[in-house]
């Protein structure tokens, strides 16, 4: 048990979102574009959310959004987190419409504000994993 | 309503609860087991009397099916039987489904309850832990996202938004303080004032330690039945008159506005159900995991209008003298939180209230009352009705 609880979550990738870690690790975080509605959807899935077609693409977001709210983290949520402890999680709304939830490169939570411009950084967790974090910029 | 509606059709005839707050070496089945026996004397009925279970999961059990688990503990063998999950909206969402098939009837008699060990049973890190695994794998958890904090951003942007401060949500930590000194039973009862709030720890802004509910063992148990059945027990019957839940999104950046919940949608429902409003409920249990969900929900249940939950409470009204009287126990911030159970107290204690049962804490002249319980980021969210024979 104490084994597992020290280790970080990492994303458990599955059919639906293997394209968005895939394109990561490339740096880009990629949004889903419905060709029929014109929907863009963050995350990954088989199916439009707003009217359920099929027919969707994946294309590259700007990286630009803004911080619709935010909360620095003091209390860790499990010892894996103790280390990086304070850190600020993000809810980043996209240039593109969906909103994300992410956290901050860096401690600079002083600058923090609502409606603050960011920019995406991928950042290496582990072999496999880019996670998509965001600057101030 | 149509001739489908749930009012009046079933009541509460049992509440019971074990020893709560920290209660080392008993496990959750122990816990439930312990509650589901006390309810079963309050009611002055017989377990063989019992044909249906349901109860949410502990995290501190490994059984995967809790509800056939402590029928196996009690020695039931039920016709209906369910493990609810929607986090910290099982509470009413398993009163509602309870009433919903007596009056089905798929069975007669159904056994509502839940207890859990959080404190004792698990270290806090597990704990926390173990509510943060609930946030979805891929696109919440790896970036250290505690279940707090889904409802510390929706708080923030209330903040942003309305003006409301911390202050403000500190009052509600201060308030159900206060609820908890008279409530036998409370883990908490020693007074706190707003500064002792704000200067108390940050977990994760803008919320501190003294915001943020308890982590606690406990079990609560509730018994329903149909009208027709209610009046052969012990206790007045408390009716359930009206049942409505809501579920809007998974994720928290899914959530259509982060300051308005679906908690409007299910109180409406229940409301339409029971045939009342807002402004005729007595007394309210409302799920306080965070001071500022109390404030949200305050707005989105309709007691007071929408970004004015900060005066609302500054002003004395979710207590006694006040609009809605509320969590007269303390709550999870005060009285217990043993997890998905904590809502459970909610019931137990507006249940009390309508009996008249709560001496120095009654709220006078209660009839009607509300639980209204929620989780996962205000994704869930269920609301009860419930109300004296004299509201039929």
């Amino acid at each position: 048990m104490s084994e597992q609880i020290i280790q970080k979550p990492l994303p458990t990738v599955d059919g639906d979102s293997e394209v968005l870690w895939d394109g990561l690790k490339e740096g880009k975080l990629l949004l889903q574009h419905c060709a029929d509605c014109g929907h863009v959807q963050y995350y990954q899935q088989s199916l439009c959310r707003l009217c359920q077609s099929k027919n969707l693409t994946h294309k590259p977001a700007s990286g630009h959004g803004k911080i619709h709210s935010y909360s620095v983290v003091y209390r860790a949520p499990g010892p894996a987190f103790k280390g990086d402890v304070p850190y600020a999680v993000l809810l980043v709304e996209l240039e593109e419409g969906p909103r994300m939830i992410s956290s901050l490169v860096g401690k600079d939570f002083d600058a923090l504000d609502f409606d603050l411009p960011v920019k995406l950084q991928t950042v290496k967790i582990s072999d496999d994993v880019c996670l998509p974090y965001f600057s101030l910029t | 309503m149509s001739n489908r509606s749930l009012r009046g059709k079933v009541a509460i005839v049992g509440i019971g609860q074990s020893p709560s707050g920290r209660v080392p070496g008993r496990s959750p089945l122990d816990l439930t087991a312990d509650a589901t026996l006390k309810a079963l004397t309050d009611a002055g009925m017989d377990k063989s009397e019992i044909d249906g279970v349901l109860t949410g999961n502990a995290f501190a059990s490994s059984f995967h099916r809790f509800s056939v688990a402590l029928s196996e503990y009690l020695n039931i063998q039920p016709s209906y039987s369910n493990t609810l999950q929607v986090s910290g909206a099982t509470a009413a969402a398993a009163v509602n489904t309870a009433a919903a098939a007596i009056n089905a009837g798929l069975a007669d008699t159904v056994l509502v309850a839940c207890g859990d060990s959080l404190l004792t049973g698990m270290t806090p890190d597990m704990a926390i832990r173990a509510m943060t695994e609930s946030r979805d794998q891929q696109y919440e958890m790896p970036f250290g996202i505690p279940v707090a904090n889904t409802f510390a951003m929706t708080a923030h942007r209330h903040m942003k938004e309305f003006g409301t401060t911390s202050e403000q949500m500190a009052q509600v930590a201060v308030t159900f303080r206060e609820h908890a000194a008279s409530t036998p039973g409370a883990q908490k009862t020693d007074t706190i004032t707003i500064e002792d709030v704000l200067t108390s720890k940050m977990v994760t802004t803008p919320y501190h330690k003294l915001d943020c509910s308890l982590i606690s063992d406990g079990g609560v148990a509730l018994i329903l039945t149909s009208a027709e059945r209610a009046y052969d027990y012990a206790q007045e019957p408390i009716f359930i008159l009206g049942g409505g839940e809501h579920y809007s999104h998974e994720h928290i950046f899914l959530m259509p506005e982060l300051t308005e919940t679906g908690a409007v949608k299910s109180a409406q429902k229940a409301y339409d159900m029971a045939g009342i409003s807002a402004k005729d409920v007595d007394v309210a249990g409302i799920y306080d995991c965070f001071t500022g969900t109390v404030l949200m929900m305050l707005e989105d249940l309709g007691f007071c209008k929408k970004g004015e939950a900060g005066p609302f409470v500054e002003a004395g009204e979710i207590t006694y003298g006040g609009t809605i009287p509320t969590n007269t126990h303390g709550g999870m911030l005060s009285y217990a939180h043993p997890g998905i159970p904590a809502a459970w107290y909610h019931f137990a204690e507006v249940v009390k209230q309508l009996r008249n049962s709560c001496g120095e804490r009654q709220v006078a002249d209660a009839e009607l009352g509300l639980v209204h319980t929620l989780g996962a980021g205000f994704s869930t969210q269920a609301t009860t009705i419930l109300g004296k024979e004299s509201t039929l």
